[in-house]
């Protein structure tokens, strides 16, 4: 393509605390219509809005984790519309004070993309369209939101999507949301333009609102791209206007244009007072902060000398790489522990939040002695993996399968007569590996480990078997 | 000036029902409280940023849950609502 394309993000994150921004009512997903609300969420006269301290925790959290700066002074600003889903006719957001600002996210090809901004506001209520009538329904009106504000850093679709997985992989480490796009709780709305390679000047945006999904993310982006680089090819120009996205026919249609584009007319709320953020907070929150995924996938390649794959398997999900450092801690080599979780645990948590939430059965000080008995000598490889899938179904220690007299290796002499047996069992494995088929070769070793109750050395095995086999030709 | 058509359609516009004979003793009373706010307008001051006149900061609430209120008190005021929803109506 003869285009690059510009793209910024903005993407609102709905924050895990237990009760909205200005009221006590909770923040439960999935309630019945309107039963969690107060006079303050559904904005009636007289009551006064008080800030959920948690909010502003989470939100400099969120901002110290995405390197930015924490400002010492912020305040809450009024952005006024008239729409049923905001009852006071206006959001409390912040405008020209935000908590957070100048922060990056760094990408794996080296890229950083800018974050221009984080603030703080409530979100709005659900609203449903039906026989032409709305529905309106308040539950998670005054919600509490961070709205994160990218710098138009992004130049790839690629890049775009790396941006908001790592987004969401940060805040989920760091506790402060779910980031559930299915649920609404990571929504983006993606600004996007192209220019001819080369070129300094940015060409006329579009801006695509509420995408929910990467997969719809992705295509939204992809319609969007080819359709404004059609028009440049025609010598026609791109209209700035508000997209959404329609899923069914894969196509971006007009929400409103420039000339409809909204005056908020921003101004101070005046029933809030000035938040006040002190240096010694900024730096016990920074002292709070877990070791991120990005370091974390640094440490283990480095240090732990984990496969970059692997490491990237393990790093994704906070509870993971928990389980792995608890696992592999005080074993010989790091990678016997991430080879059981991503080669065997893995294959029982298929999707993605069973690996979110990683809740296995067998404690991870389990695994750590099942791979300590075989830095001990005690056991081998394949017994190794026998054993942890049946811990892995029944949640007991290692010591509950594998009995004492299964422990330790065995003699030359012994692993000689199991080939010697297994040859004599199995005359029609050995014709077929002499006929070339050298996969006939497993079922004399599947012989040999039964036999030996796991205890023989595989690869030993193999070779003293195939040696054993083309002797007897 | 204010006059009984401002504070009929102030009325109005406020869901409120006014009686007629209750009129003319609001439009004085509306009237006076005009003048008074017009007051501050005279006043000199040298302070420009009225932005945090009480200097306060800070004033936070703990993220405690409290008991939300039932859905027969939260849509008693709706004009009109449906199944739960405050209903706003198509404009025909």
């Amino acid at each position: 393509m003869k285009y690059e394309l510009v793209s910024g993000l903005e993407t609102h994150v709905e924050l895990s605390t237990n009760t909205k921004i200005f009221c006590g009512c909770t923040t439960d997903f999935g309630g019945e219509q309107n039963t969690h609300c107060c006079p303050i969420c559904i904005g009636l006269p007289g009551t006064l809005p008080k800030l959920n301290e948690k909010v502003v925790d989470y939100a400099i959290m969120a901002g110290l984790a995405t390197n930015c700066e924490i400002s010492h002074i912020s305040k809450m600003d009024r952005k006024n519309y008239c729409y049923p889903d905001l009852p006071k006719a206006y959001q409390i957001s912040q405008f020209d004070m935000p908590l957070c600002k100048n922060g990056y996210i760094a990408l794996s090809n080296g890229r950083k993309i800018g974050i221009t901004r984080i603030h703080i506001e409530e979100d709005a209520g659900k609203l449903v369209h039906q026989r032409g009538n709305t529905y309106v329904d308040y539950n998670r009106g005054g919600v509490p939101l961070i709205e994160i504000v990218s710098e138009p850093d992004i130049r790839s679709i690629d890049e775009a999507r790396e941006y908001v997985e790592k987004l969401q992989m940060i805040m989920r480490y760091i506790g402060v949301s779910d980031c559930k796009m299915q649920e609404g709780s990571l929504r983006c709305d993606v600004n996007i333009s192209l220019r001819p390679i080369g070129s300094v000047e940015f060409g006329t945006r579009t801006e695509i609102k509420n995408m929910n999904s990467f997969t719809y993310m992705t295509k939204a982006m992809e319609y969007e791209v080819s359709r404004q680089a059609e028009l440049l090819d025609e010598g026609k120009e791109v209209t700035q206007e508000t997209l959404r996205y329609i899923v069914e026919e894969n196509r971006t249609e007009s929400m409103r244009g420039k000339e409809d584009a909204n005056d908020y007319r921003y101004f101070r709320e005046p029933d809030l007072v000035t938040i006040e953020v002190s240096q010694e907070k900024i730096d016990r929150f920074k002292a709070m902060l877990p070791e991120l995924p990005d370091a974390k996938f640094t440490r283990y390649v480095n240090e732990l000398g984990i496969p970059e794959a692997d490491a990237g398997l393990l790093v994704k999900y906070r509870r993971v790489a928990e389980y792995f450092e608890k696992a592999m801690e005080g074993t010989a080599n790091p990678k016997v522990a991430a080879n059981c979780i991503i080669g065997q645990i893995f294959r029982r948590v298929e999707n993605e939040t069973e690996k979110e939430a990683f809740d296995i059965a067998l404690p991870a000080e389990y695994l750590r002695d099942l791979i300590l008995l075989l830095d001990g000598g005690k056991i081998k490889m394949n017994l190794l993996k026998s054993t942890l899938e049946k811990m892995l179904d029944q949640g007991k220690p290692a010591t509950d399968f594998i009995k004492e007299e299964d422990m330790g290796g065995i003699d030359t002499d012994t692993l000689r007569q199991l080939c010697t047996d297994a040859i004599a069992a199995n005359p029609n494995a050995v014709a077929d590996y002499l006929g070339g088929k050298e996969k006939a070769l497993k079922s004399l070793l599947g012989f040999v480990m039964k036999n030996s109750r796991g205890r023989a050395d595989a690869v030993e095995a193999e070779k003293l078997l195939i040696e054993m086999v083309s002797a007897s030709k | 000036m204010v006059t009984r058509e401002d504070v009929l359609q102030m009325a109005r516009l406020s869901k409120l029902y006014i009686k007629e004979e209750e009129l003319d003793a609001l439009t004085r009373d509306m009237d006076n409280i005009i003048a008074f706010a017009e007051t501050i307008s005279a006043a000199q001051c040298e302070q420009t940023d009225f932005d945090n006149i009480s200097n306060l900061s800070n004033v936070l609430r703990e993220d405690v849950v409290l008991p939300s209120y039932s859905r027969e008190e939260i849509l008693k005021n709706a004009e009109s609502q449906d199944e739960g929803y405050f209903l706003v109506k198509k404009r025909s």
